[in-house]
């Protein structure tokens, strides 16, 4: 690919350094898997400072606890996530959603932080991410930040990071006692791009009480979305089925609402619904683990 | 771009070449190395023809930077026979007629070792979702699929 100047940094620290003080326009790469697909429709890189992190991964690429939260290091490849005892453990749902993405050798290179950095609005981890209630940690020259998923990503394939933002971690509470389902709906299993995705959360206590509930859509909207009205509809009651047809009505009628009518729209809105509906029977009607 | 020093293990021998770092991995392989058996067919790492194996991993090399072959450990198709899981998979490959036209063929070969590699021993469904990377326009995977297996079990008789 054409660019500027190409640098490799040996360290976190040496990145940094390298993000606030390089002059050219900077492209950071990790895995590559975007990057060199996008290098191939033009020359976009050509004047760029290339920032190549993939050599990190010693520090950017673990998976570890901290108290309450599951840190995933900005590098750990999708392989990585869904083979992981610990996000197998808390985050069950991230292991689907990351299992699902293109097919082995991508997930064996590509990594959590690219996928979250190109912002595709049908990237498969932003769904399990949103309803995990994922906090993206950022370093920049200025120090750190965390960012929630509906803030990191403006539109589609443009992030809110400013040039000299380098993500180093993710931090998702853990869960525990959850039930979980995510659905890809593609043409095939695997490498295809989502139509759309259903991400859904669900926790309950030992007489049937729903006291936790959280479902998004992915590859529908411009950006990751929670809907805490949806969620809340659950929330406090043991749901009848009248109860799970409102919530599949009053999720896929967010398609127009938010998305606007498309041409797509007459195929979405009522495959959301069916889908919605069948993954919360399968939950509900399913043992409670 | 200018040429860097690139330092890696490619097929069990080290070596130390001046390269363009911000070059595809694939090509490099091809061009500056002349190891041919390495093909390139959609360039956007949906059909698998330039799968290597990184680190003990599949990739599809059109879509890694040369740079990142600093100091890794590669295999490529010309360097499979020198392994027994290697050899044996390509034996498979010939008595199962798993191979039509061949362009795909050294992809499938180094998913299905990496697949082997970790998982000596793999299910119907492992073998597919470990191919699910690879694109065939000629035998309809059958065949693939039955010379992994064949293989599987070729690698429990000899006691791997």
């Amino acid at each position: 690919m054409q660019v500027r100047t190409y640098i490799r940094p040996a360290s976190l620290a040496d990145a940094l350094h390298t993000l606030a003080t390089v002059e050219e326009p900077i492209a950071i790469i990790a895995g590559g898997t975007d990057v060199l697909v996008y290098a191939r429709e033009d020359d976009r890189y050509a004047n760029s400072a290339l920032i190549d992190i993939y050599g990190l991964a010693g520090e950017l690429g673990q998976i570890r606890e901290e108290r309450d939260d599951l840190i995933i290091g900005a590098l750990a490849t999708h392989a990585a996530i869904a083979k992981s005892p610990l996000v197998l453990r808390y985050a069950p749902i991230l292991a689907d959603a990351c299992r699902s993405i293109a097919a082995p050798q991508v997930r064996n290179h590509a990594t959590i932080a690219g996928n979250i950095a190109n912002a595709s609005p049908a990237a498969d981890s932003l769904g399990a991410l949103a309803v995990l209630r994922a906090k993206v940690g950022v370093q920049s020259p200025e120090g750190q930040r965390e960012l929630a998923m509906d803030q990191i990503i403006a539109r589609p394939y443009r992030n809110n990071l400013g040039p000299r933002d380098l993500i180093t971690y993710i931090r998702i509470p853990k869960l525990e006692g959850y039930q979980h389902m995510f659905y890809k709906l593609g043409r095939r299993r695997a490498q295809s791009i989502s139509r759309m995705t259903l991400a859904a959360l669900l926790k309950r206590d030992s007489q049937g009480v729903v006291e936790d509930f959280r479902i998004t859509v992915g590859a529908t909207f411009p950006r990751p979305m929670v809907f805490p009205d949806v969620d809340a509809m659950l929330i406090g009651i043991r749901p009848a089925q009248a109860d799970l047809e409102a919530v599949a009505k009053a999720l896929s009628n967010k398609i127009p609402e938010i998305a606007g009518i498309r041409a797509s729209t007459a195929y979405k809105q009522p495959v959301c619904e069916k889908l919605c509906l069948r993954i919360l029977n399968n939950l509900l009607g399913g043992d409670q683990q | 771009m200018s040429q860097v020093q690139l330092q890696f293990r490619l097929n069990g021998k080290d070596y130390s070449i001046q390269a363009d770092p911000t070059q595809r991995m694939v090509d490099l392989l091809r061009e500056n190395l002349h190891l041919t058996g390495t093909k390139v067919g959609c360039g956007v790492g949906e059909c698998g023809a330039c799968t290597v194996v990184l680190n003990g991993e599949a990739v599809t090399s059109c879509l890694v930077l040369a740079g990142q072959m600093q100091g890794a450990d590669i295999l490529t198709v010309e360097g499979l026979s020198e392994t027994q899981i290697g050899s044996i998979l390509q034996q498979c490959f010939v008595d199962g007629d798993a191979v039509q036209c061949g362009f795909c063929t050294p992809g499938f070969l180094m998913s299905a070792y990496a697949l082997l590699l970790h998982n000596p021993h793999p299910t119907r469904e492992e073998i597919k979702v470990a191919v699910s990377g690879n694109l065939c326009r000629c035998t309809g995977y059958v065949p693939i699929l039955n010379a992994i297996e064949a293989a599987g079990l070729r690698l429990a008789a000899e006691g791997k």
